[in-house]
């Protein structure tokens, strides 16, 4: 017995070839060729090795885990007919590895196409390997790929780019269903292991989900074995160099989906449905194939249509679902593949030695390559299913199951006639293919003069020939065991008694080929001539497949495009309304299930301040949402105002700190939002007399105002229902418990934000700091627009006066205007400082903290600024933010992290208390460090955030650039 | 755990936010030293993550048994402070978005660091963001750790300026502010209802809240819930997130391919956590939303795809495919279906960074904007006509220069991840996925609409991926290729090497998953660590 | 009270969402720090309200929960005022970039349709 782990080496072997191949020297073709084939070789060594094995009836499995919770294992499974198809792969590989090795140019850059080939191979023995469902369908969609490369390999040229990608779309979405329809096999037998799901045929076929399976499985295949309609990349797969067209559509890609057709024969076949798709199918491609073969122009086109119509004489014959219908297919793709891989490399051979494959052109090549013709013409008649040839054995047998009845439908009474006239339809193109390339007068105008082909590139076909010869005529003595094998490992005990013999009497199939090979040479000497004048074929020359192909793609992406126009939107203020929709419907829709209804809480009763409070609230948030277009600064004020009503309520609401808090942020805004507006455009009201704004404006502005006032409605609801329900017992009551013994403070709040959810805090901290440095970087590059860059109108005039009156120097004015307030607010300075200090210090216990604290101070600079201008203020103190910023991180970060020297976690505080002389006790716990560390990122920020907009003002205003000092006064 | 150990934990938020404030007090003309600073700190970060994830899946020698590692910070008793929760979803997360963020930063060592100031800052507190996001255990902590990440995301939008990424990022950041005051709104109600904000506390309260408030505890949820999904990416909430990364620099970019995944996470989290079967009244009840949202954002994203005319447009519209995928997926539900989209999520996680990084350098080489030019009008012949009529044909290949066949390598690499082919993680991630779908129970028309969705994604992905690849790297250029510096091939081969052993170590990564998904569904374990979670300095078992 | 600060909430957000779907930029950074105030108010009433409770505890003896208002929204509400107001700096510095580049303080960057 044999190893199984060999197996490995048979499908590792190609894959490593492939890498190493890819390696190699440009020009090395000697080299790769070599590479290329001994690997090939080396890998049908083992596979020999394990016949004995197989002989009778056995089968050799591998399984490493790989993915085994989800039934995944790579497993290798050799049976006698995987080992047939592997010999093909192999067998056929090497040939055309040879014949590539005289074919391809020597300035190809051949390595990568034998890495290509290669490749491409070892996926088609992963395939033909696999014990796993999803492990074929894997190896399935890396033969699409590596086929999309080979196709593609003259991508210089547009027909490779159009048939690659063509190819590599058909075989893809061909894949990606088998997969489906494999997943669904593995769902209906509980796994994907091949040999579980061959153990359940009629399990599977009494299934519901059998019809779902079976058809996604046969879409695959048809894609892949290019089945009508999917059949028409195929022929625009011929732009890849021929030995590539010689293997993917002899022996390997096209093989595949027959391959797993076969496969999953046994679970498959047999019902109505597989009877009915299958064979319809096969039938259609059989037709179509070979009468679009008549009247192609291109040797490769005939050719590939022959392979399309073969391709559905085997697909016809297994959806018959009789036994020896299944054994006269396995027997079929042997044949064909011998046969068509020498025909496509005597194509090859023509192409490379007259620089044409136009039948229209070519004549008479026997006197010039005569040993090539003869190949040929044998190797054609063979394709014709002349006797003493392995094709008329399969054809035989084909006819013969033509004739049996099988399922009692109309077909059984066509099917005869049908598969005559496409026999006697292939003899046609046969009889055309020799006739018009070999016989005849002496071509005329060729690009080359041609002559016969050198030895080793006719090789390949010679062995081939033979071979179509020696299973023509003695086919006991040579396919017959290995074929018996092979029908014996698919089929099982319904193996049914075959015989291989040429002569079964004088009996009907015999008449029909006999009426197919004389009706198809009459039907060409009668009509040859005229063959060539056709541009396409007729009557299925409509149907084209490529041209559907493309527009359907094209149809697809300009609908796709449409869509994607009417369902998506590029502007902020549609965008902005279906978010806001949105959360508002996602907001209603538990209350409209759940019904709406405030609660038992007992209300405080309504203080008449506070709705009088609110009402000024209102009515100025109204009038700011109604004045905001054209009366900028009114509307900034009137929000201000809102500002503080909210502190002002804060503090009602007993949240001192809020109040604070807020209105400091409030003053910090206001500044910011002040130089902004020097930024914005002018505006003007609309003059009322020009009535055309048209009624969707009235009707956008109507949904804007009906989706607010929603808004609002909800907002107010829920926060009623909020207010008017008991609280429920929740974490809050612990804070103000643990508060001064845990925390060290009486300031709750302050505690919470610096201990108990400090971390909030260091991440809020890291915000701000975060925004600052943007903005900062960002006003770097700060570009005015060109109308806002001329200094203000204001100090326009005031220039123009001190340009009027003598003694008095451009400027002045400016210079001195508002001097008293100036000094005052430069005052102001070391005592808002102090307050700042003063809020940081007593945070922990009272109303303040960091933040405050921080937001003060950077007022007090704000205040300088403002006062004595940018330059005098930077001539006497340099602030650096920057360095603020990142200290204070620091700091923070060093605070939290003391923790961790004592073993406890991050941000962990100690307290103790601190006697200072004026200010008395001050709080010393580590949380205060922590503070501080907020206060100096607060300082910072927005320092740096206030002074770089600041800067843009006093940019010198022709020439915008960054700010004074950049990164230093920054 | 005791010692040093115990604080890994914070590591990967403290770490990033310590050695950025370092950063910010150097000068910004030390670039060297802030690209090995911050470059080791990621490093750092992958290290930690990858420490946590074998602490925290029990393995063996991590000397204890698999579970949450829960933070008290500040050393107070869950629920009343702050806790940070690290368990096989949060560190999984944590290991994506380092490796992310690692490759991410090396690619942009190219030259992207330059293109403006604070580069490494940003994007080490972008990451720090993340990190928190991952590990909070509290919804207001969230939320900061949103606003931080945010933040950070804002600056790195707007890196290297221009036109185009200003005014993505004025919509951008309009549409997060609004959202964090949805996010404000939902964690206010959901306080109001149950008095909390530890999720786990919530997870003890939900189920107790009596029928009069629970409208308010959903709508709270919900308000919460859109804010999240807005982050993801939801569908009609998402035109933005195409735009704002097509926009931002590519290492930027890439990075971003994570953001979305906060609001995924988050989404499964609470989904489990807090609307689990056993939360009483409130159980499950926005999964239909969800199911019906996702099939629309993927539906969505398939079209983008397919109307893309650049191929940034591509990999944007993926993310929303990606995210569609992963909402339906989690509004279905089920352990072993959680385990397959959990798988998902980090390969086309991975896989869509790739595909931002490669996109630039092969784009490089032609100088169109319009890179996908509208597909060709169709071609009036059928049958082959190849020599006869295409012309005379070069049969003579052509030598590929060395940086196109990398590019060229890498760019199939990443349409095979992205549509799904094999042989690389994104093969497996779809068959997972499927599988689960089939396995969930009857197969009813949601599951088919799903496998159908995902199919056609896959195909839209592969279509418009080898459309664009076929006019940028096979169309014969008559220049020279641009320069391709190794700084930018690594880091794009790392990721493809990462998926490449998500595909080859596919069953141990799946087990992991799998016991994430059990991890998911064990609400009780999660509780209870979180309850029972001893402090500093008290007696310890 | 409660009916009083529902609607001013209910006002803020109505007045700060109109101001939110206005074409011009400014427009919507004042919309957005009116939605801000309203926000911040309901958070606080996420807590109940409570007037004139001291805002300090004592620091002797066991403290009565009740007598104070609800400490962890004020705290919420403090953090999400710092960060809203980053945000909002930021907002308006993007706002005069884009300005400054576009040539307008259109949100969409562009007076034209898109």
């Amino acid at each position: 017995m044999t190893d199984a782990r060999l197996l490995l080496i048979i499908l590792a072997l190609p894959f490593l070839g492939s890498l190493g191949a890819a390696f190699l020297p440009t020009r090395g073709r000697n080299a790769a060729a070599a590479l290329a084939g001994t690997v090939t070789l080396a890998s049908m060594l083992p596979l020999m090795a394990f016949y004995p094995a197989l002989a009778d009836g056995g089968t050799v499995r591998l399984a490493i885990p790989w993915l085994p919770s989800l039934g995944l294992d790579l497993t290798l499974r050799l049976s006698g007919f995987s080992w047939l198809f592997s010999m093909l792969i192999l067998g056929i590989g090497v040939l055309v590895v040879l014949y590539a090795r005289y074919y391809m140019s020597s300035e190809d850059p051949i390595p990568r196409f034998f890495a290509f080939l290669l490749a491409f191979m070892a996926s088609m023995l992963g395939m033909v390997l696999s014990g796993n469902l999803i492990q074929i369908a894997f190896f399935w969609e890396m033969t699409s790929l590596f086929s999309f490369l080979l196709i593609g390999y003259w991508h210089h040229n547009q027909s490779a780019r159009d048939g690659a990608r063509m190819a590599l779309i058909v075989t893809a979405f061909g894949g990606v269903c088998l997969l489906v329809g494999f997943l669904l096999l593995g769902h209906i037998v509980d796994s994907y292991d091949l040999d579980a799901v061959l153990a359940q045929g009629d399990l599977i076929r009494g299934h519901d989900l059998y019809l779902p399976a079976l058809i996604l499985i046969l879409i695959g295949a048809f894609t892949k074995s290019a089945q009508f309609p999917f059949h028409f990349w195929l022929p625009h797969a011929m732009a890849a160099p021929t030995p590539v067209s010689a293997y993917l559509h002899s022996a390997t890609m096209v093989k595949a989906g027959v391959f797993v057709l076969i496969l999953l024969w046994p679970v498959l076949a047999g019902t109505q449905s597989w009877y009915l798709i299958v064979t319809t199918t096969g039938l259609a491609t059989l037709l179509v194939g070979a009468w679009a073969a008549i009247f192609q122009n291109d040797l490769k086109g005939l050719l590939a249509y022959s392979t399309i119509s073969h391709l559905g004489l085997i697909t016809l014959l297994l959806g018959l679902g009789s036994p020896l219908a299944a054994v006269a297919a396995i027997f079929h793709t042997i044949n064909h593949a011998t046969f068509k891989a020498s025909l496509f490399m005597a194509a090859g051979i023509i192409d490379h030695e007259t620089g044409t494959r136009d039948l229209r052109k070519l004549s008479g090549l026997a006197r010039f390559m005569p040993i090539t013709a003869t190949l040929a013409m044998v190797a054609a008649a063979a394709m014709a299913g002349v006797p003493l040839l392995n094709g008329f054995l399969s054809k035989e047998m084909f006819l013969a199951e033509a004739l049996a009845a099988h399922s009692g439908t109309v077909l059984d009474r066509i099917l005869p006639v049908l598969a005559t006239l496409a026999s006697m339809f292939s003899v046609l193109y046969s009889v055309r293919f020799i006739h018009q390339t070999f016989l005849g007068p002496a071509p005329v105008d060729l690009p080359h003069q041609p002559q016969e082909a050198p030895h080793w590139m006719r090789f390949p076909i010679e062995i081939l020939v033979l071979l179509c010869l020696l299973v023509g005529i003695i086919p006991a003595l040579t396919i017959g065991p290995f074929l018996a094998t092979a029908v014996r490992s698919v089929l099982g005990d319904q193996t049914p008694a075959y015989s291989l013999a040429i002569w079964h009497g004088f009996n009907l199939p015999l008449v029909m080929s006999a009426i197919a090979l004389v009706g198809g040479t009459c039907l060409y000497f009668l009509f040859g001539a005229r063959l060539n004048d056709f541009p396409q074929s007729p009557i299925i020359g409509h149907f084209k497949g490529r041209r559907t192909f493309e527009t359907v793609l094209a149809a697809l992406i300009d609908g796709a495009r449409a869509l994607h126009r009417r369902l998506g939107s590029r502007r902020l203020q549609v965008q902005l309304r279906l978010l806001v929709a949105t959360a508002f419907i996602a907001a209603i829709l538990p209350f409209l299930a759940l019904g709406y209804a405030p609660g038992p809480r007992p209300g405080t009763l309504v203080d008449p301040g506070f709705a009088v409070l609110w009402l000024i609230g209102g009515a100025s948030a109204v009038c700011a949402a109604w004045q905001a277009k054209y009366h900028r600064l009114a509307a900034l004020v009137l929000i201000g105002v809102c500002g503080l009503v909210t502190c002002i309520s804060f503090v009602w609401l007993s949240a001192p700190d809020l109040g604070l808090t807020q209105l400091l942020v409030e003053i910090v805004t206001l500044v910011l939002l002040l130089l902004g507006l020097r930024w914005l455009p002018q505006r003007r009201p609309r003059q009322r007399q020009d009535p055309t704004v048209p009624l969707s404006v009235y009707v956008r502005r109507g949904s804007d105002l009906l989706i607010a006032l929603l808004g609002g409605l909800g907002m107010a609801a829920i926060a009623y229902a909020m207010m008017t329900r008991d609280a429920p017992a929740g974490i809050s009551h612990y804070f103000m418990e643990q508060a001064y013994p845990g925390g060290g403070g009486t300031n709750v709040v302050n505690v919470i934000l610096v201990d108990f959810r400090a971390f909030d805090t260091y991440g809020e901290i890291t915000v701000l700091s975060i925004v600052a440095l943007t903005v900062f970087s960002l006003l770097r590059r700060f570009r005015p627009a060109a109308e806002s860059i001329e200094i203000p109108e204001q100090q326009r005039r005031q220039n123009a006066f001190d340009d009027d009156r003598e003694g008095r120097t451009r400027g002045d004015t400016v210079r001195h205007y508002l001097l008293i307030p100036r000094v005052l607010m430069e005052w102001f300075f070391p005592v808002i400082s102090t307050c700042a200090l003063y809020l940081l210090v007593r945070g922990h216990d009272l109303p303040g903290g960091g933040f405050a604290a921080g937001v003060t101070a950077s007022i007090a600079i704000i205040i300088l600024y403002m006062a004595s201008g940018t330059r005098s203020v930077e001539m006497r103190l340099t602030i650096r933010p920057v360095r603020w910023i990142s200290a204070g991180l620091l700091l923070a970060t060093l605070t939290g992290s003391a923790a961790l020297l004592f073993g406890y976690p991050f941000l962990s505080s100690e307290f103790g208390y601190l006697k200072l002389p004026i200010i008395g006790a001050v709080p010393m716990a580590s949380a205060f460090l922590f503070d501080i560390g907020v206060f100096a990122v607060v300082v910072g920020t927005t320092a740096l955030m206030l002074i770089a907009l600041a800067h843009q003002s006093i940019r010198s205003p022709r020439t915008p650039k960054s700010p004074g000092g950049g990164e230093e006064a920054g | 755990m005791s010692g040093w150990m115990q604080h890994l934990t914070v590591a990967p938020i403290v770490l990033p936010l310590a050695v950025s404030a370092l950063l910010l007090a150097f000068d910004e003309r030390r670039r060297a030293l802030k690209r090995v600073l911050s470059l080791a700190t990621v490093g750092a970060l992958i290290g930690i993550a990858l420490t946590l994830l074998w602490q925290v899946s029990g393995a063996a020698g991590s000397g204890q048994a698999a579970g949450p590692h829960v933070y008290l910070l500040g050393n107070w008793p869950a629920p009343f402070g702050i806790v940070l929760v690290a368990d096989h979803l949060s560190v999984l997360m944590l290991l994506l978005a380092s490796l992310l963020g690692f490759t991410a930063l090396f690619y942009a060592m190219a030259r992207w660091d330059r293109a403006g100031p604070r580069f490494h800052v940003l994007f080490l507190l972008l990451l720090a963001g993340l990190n928190g996001a991952f590990l909070t255990g509290d919804i207001f902590n969230l939320f900061v750790f949103f606003e931080v990440l945010l933040a950070a995301s804002y600056g790195l939008v707007l890196h290297g300026a221009g036109m185009e990424r200003t005014s993505a990022s004025l919509h951008y950041i309009t549409i997060n502010i609004v959202t964090s005051l949805l996010f404000l709104i939902g964690v206010a109600m959901i306080y109001a209802a149950t008095g909390t904000l530890n999720m786990a506390d919530l997870a003890e309260r939900i189920p107790l809240v009596q029928a009069g408030d629970l409208a308010l505890l959903e709508s709270g949820a919900a308000i919460l819930g859109t804010a999240f999904l807005v982050k993801s990416g939801i569908w009609p909430l998402s035109f933005w997130l195409s735009r704002t990364y097509a926009a931002a620099v590519p290492p930027v970019a890439a990075l971003f391919a994570v953001m979305t995944k906060v609001g995924i996470y988050i989404i499964l989290r609470l989904s489990w956590l807090l609307f689990g079967d056993t939360s009483g009244g409130a159980a499950g009840f926005a999964d239909n939303w969800l199911i019906g949202a996702g099939f629309a954002t993927m539906l969505f994203g398939t079209i983008g795809i397919l109307s893309a005319r650049t191929l940034t447009r591509v990999a944007g519209h993926y993310v929303l495919v990606s995210s569609g995928t992963l909402l339906a997926a989690i509004g279905i539900g089920g352990q072993a279906l959680t385990a397959a989209l959990l798988f998902y999520l980090v390969s086309s996680t991975l896989a869509v960074g790739a595909l931002y990084l490669i996109i630039e350098p092969v784009e490089r080489n032609t100088d169109e904007d319009d890179m996908i030019a509208g597909i060709a009008e169709p071609v009036f012949d059928d049958e082959y006509t190849g020599a006869l009529e295409e012309g005379e044909e070069d049969e003579i290949g052509i030598v590929i220069p060395g940086t196109i066949a990398v590019l060229g390598g890498g760019f199939i690499f990443c349409t095979l991840l992205l549509s799904g082919l094999p042989p690389l993680s994104g093969f497996i991630a779809k068959f997972a996925l499927i599988d689960a779908l089939f396995r969930h129970g009857a197969v009813t028309p949601t599951i088919w609409v799903l496998i159908a969705l995902i199919i056609c994604s896959g195909l839209a992905t592969l279509i418009g991926l080898t459309r664009a690849g076929i006019d940028l790297l096979w169309t014969p250029a008559e220049d020279s290729p641009a320069r391709l510096s190794v700084i930018e091939v690594a880091p794009i081969g790392l990721l493809l090497a990462t998926c490449l052993t998500l595909m080859i170590g596919a069953g141990p990564i799946f087990s992991y998953m799998e016991a994430t998904a059990g991890a998911i569904a064990d609400r009780a374990a999660y509780v209870d660590a979180v309850r029972h979670a001893p402090r500093a300095g008290e007696v310890q078992p | 009270m409660e009916i009083v600060l529902a609607i001013a909430i209910g006002a803020l957000t109505a007045s700060g969402l109109w101001l939110l779907f206005r074409p011009r930029t400014f427009q919507v950074v004042l919309g957005l720090s009116l939605l801000s105030y309203a926000v911040n108010l309901f958070i606080i009433a996420a807590g109940r309200l409570r007037t004139d409770a001291p805002p300090i505890v004592g620091r002797d003896g066991p403290v009565d929960p009740g007598l104070y208002a609800d400490p962890v929204p004020q705290a919420l509400v403090l953090t999400a005022i710092v960060i809203s107001f980053a945000t909002t700096a930021l907002l308006l510095v993007v706002l005069l970039a884009s300005r400054g580049l576009t040539g307008t303080d259109h949100v969409d960057g562009t007076e034209e349709d898109l």
